[in-house]
């Protein structure tokens, strides 16, 4: 019985999850063949999109492989893009500490930014729903089915895509459909905004650190209007 | 035969590894160590806008640009694109309308306008 809910609840992930594949899929096309023109041989892209599962990662560290960039900067450079998901973790930390730690561990390398935004909305929507785990692992389970397919496909057609098709748009436009319901409210207007902007203005610093920028004085904006919206609240409460 | 000699080159596969651990660095150590970490209220309140600024940040630099160039006018196809991808959003609240009108929109700008 309980077995059988929590396979339903995996494939609810899983299902819940598909109307946000054509970004996933557009993405990992891009990926794949952003690898193969910017130098990687099939194999090694092969190798490099199974093992690290990290598109904009992947995408930021190859022009420093390319140029034989040391180690280190290499893996400092996918650390500073993959940032956000210590973010994620990070919120998503309490659901999951009943678990043993090799469930753990396997729980965090397989999240993505838009299975972790579906799976935030449903603890949102149903704060006690049951089989919490299982939703999550069905959801980026076929996340990276998805990834991975349409990596592995953008590969292999990396000769016969041309650039001129802007296909990288469709992954843009999958995060612009995630971005703009998390504004609804003043400060997370503010403050995505405020990263935008910011992002766009220290574009040109090394390491794509112009995005941690954008992030941190993002954060910085929202938080001040949270606070001033606080404030006001509750100043008109004691008057 | 050079093909397979440049897929065992050590330096690449050094460089796999390298990205592969920067994954587990960031999305399982938190996981991993559980409940023993806890973060001040302030650093909370900060994680709850983070999603919102960073997809905000990777947006904008995706369409503010056009080969390393900023181009914020009405050049840019891929801007104007994504301005028409919050539109449809906000109204349909579709992702699929959203992916497909925007890429339309782009495609229609990008390879239909040129031919008028």
């Amino acid at each position: 019985m309980s077995e059988s809910s929590r396979r339903d609840a995996a494939l609810r992930g899983a299902r819940e999850l598909l109307p946000l594949s054509p970004g996933i899929f557009a993405w990992g096309l891009v990926t794949g063949v952003a690898m193969v023109k910017s130098g990687l041989s099939t194999v090694d892209a092969t190798i490099l999109s199974l093992l690290a599962y990290a598109g904009s990662a992947q995408l930021a560290a190859m022009p420093l492989i390319a140029t034989l960039a040391p180690l280190w900067l290499v893996t400092l450079t996918a650390i500073i893009v993959n940032l956000r998901f210590v973010v994620y973790t990070a919120l998503l930390r309490p659901h999951f500490t009943h678990l043993s730690a090799g469930r753990r561990l396997w729980l965090g390398y397989i999240i993505g930014d838009i299975m972790f935004v579906r799976f935030t909305s449903l603890l949102q929507q149903e704060p006690n729903y049951p089989h919490k785990v299982a939703y999550y692992t069905g959801g980026a389970l076929a996340n990276w089915v998805i990834w991975q397919v349409s990596s592995l496909i953008g590969i292999f057609a990396a000769s016969v895509i041309p650039p001129s098709w802007g296909l990288e748009l469709a992954g843009t436009l999958a995060l612009v459909a995630l971005l703009v319901p998390l504004c609804r409210q003043w400060p997370a207007l503010a403050g995505a905004t405020a990263a935008a902007v910011v992002a766009v203005l220290a574009h040109s610093l090394p390491l794509r650190l112009g995005l941690l920028c954008g992030v941190v004085v993002g954060i910085a904006v929202a938080l001040l209007v949270d606070q001033q919206l606080r404030r006001r609240t509750s100043s008109e409460r004691v008057s | 035969m050079t093909d397979l000699f440049d897929t065992i080159d050590p330096y690449v596969w050094l460089a796999i590894l390298g990205v592969t651990a920067a994954t587990f660095i960031t999305r399982s150590s938190l996981f991993v160590l559980g409940a023993r970490v806890q973060f001040p209220p302030v650093v909370e309140a900060a994680l709850r806008f983070a999603p919102a600024c960073a997809l905000a940040a990777i947006v904008a630099a995706d369409l503010a640009f056009i080969e390393g160039q900023l181009s914020i006018d009405v050049s840019n196809h891929k801007l104007i694109a994504g301005c028409i991808g919050i539109v449809i959003f906000s109204i349909t609240r579709s992702i699929i309308g959203t992916i497909g009108g925007g890429m339309i929109a782009f495609w229609l700008l990008h390879f239909w306008l040129p031919m008028l």
